[in-house]
């Protein structure tokens, strides 16, 4: 089984307590009405789905309760690194 | 309508017992949900104590998460509800049940469908976790003694998986 520390528990804990919650740093448009539909559509459905280094959202769902980010390299599924939200791109 | 409502339990009222572990219904309890940005403006508020590391139990109260507490006391207790604060304090008594999970082998069927590390969780810590496919607030009461949160709706389920777990214990 996956482990993930959490860095709000400060503890590395089993997958099955995270759920999975998208790319990270993805900011929502500050006024929604002054962008195009194609800018709109961008923001939400675009995704950079790349191989390699992935920056990601979780959520410890089932503990603490909160989002955070992690950066996964996508082949390997190993978790490089996880940090609190709100916290610059690592 | 009120009058009329009766409380059933969702599992036996009649303890399972095996080899090394009881289960059975914890006593019906007082249980609010508590949101807050500051421990201290919190434990202000109420007029008690407030536990600020996730993991860590005062007087019946569990840090859940960062801004998240759970409050267990006996049936009948009466908080104050921090009107007019930046606070969410939430009566949520009916909500869940308490399963006690007892004895020598208490962590033994607890750890055959938590995947946390449950040896290493120590009296008088509290943790939302899963049991199988279950959420959870576990709570270690005692050395051997464990009170398990579980929303009503899911606990006659939970209860059959507490029970088969305890009756399946290797020697
Ligand atoms: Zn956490």
């Amino acid at each position: 089984m996956i482990l993930i520390h959490c860095p709000y528990c400060d503890q590395t804990l089993p997958e099955l307590e995270f759920a999975y919650a998208g790319e990270g740093h993805i900011a929502r448009p500050t006024d929604p009405s002054a962008l195009s539909d194609e800018d709109w559509e961008r923001y939400l459905f675009i995704r950079d789905n790349p191989r390699g280094r992935h920056h990601e959202r979780w959520r410890h769902i089932h503990g603490c309760g909160r989002f955070f980010n992690a950066v996964r390299d996508t082949v390997t599924d190993k978790f490089e690194m996880t940090y609190k939200a709100g916290e610059p791109r690592q | 309508m009120a009058d009329a409502a009766i409380r059933t339990a969702p599992v036996p009222a009649e303890p399972a017992r095996f080899d090394g572990v009881t289960i059975s219904l914890g006593l019906p309890l007082a249980r609010w949900s508590l949101r807050g940005r500051n421990p201290q403006e919190l434990g202000n508020a109420l007029g008690l104590p407030v536990p600020g590391r996730i993991g860590e139990t005062a007087g019946g109260m569990a840090c859940l998460g960062p801004d998240e507490w759970l409050l267990r006391l006996p049936e009948g207790s009466i908080i104050p509800m921090g009107e007019g604060q930046p606070l969410s304090v939430v009566d949520i008594s009916d909500r869940a049940i308490t399963l006690i999970v007892e004895g020598d082998r208490a962590l033994d069927v607890l750890s055959s469908g938590c995947p946390r590390d449950l040896s290493k969780l120590a009296v008088g810590e509290a943790r939302r976790t899963v049991y199988e496919t279950v959420e959870i607030v576990l709570i270690r009461e005692g050395e051997t003694r464990y009170a398990v949160e579980v929303w009503r709706s899911f606990a006659p389920w939970l209860h059959l998986a507490l029970v088969t777990a305890a009756s399946h214990l290797p020697e």
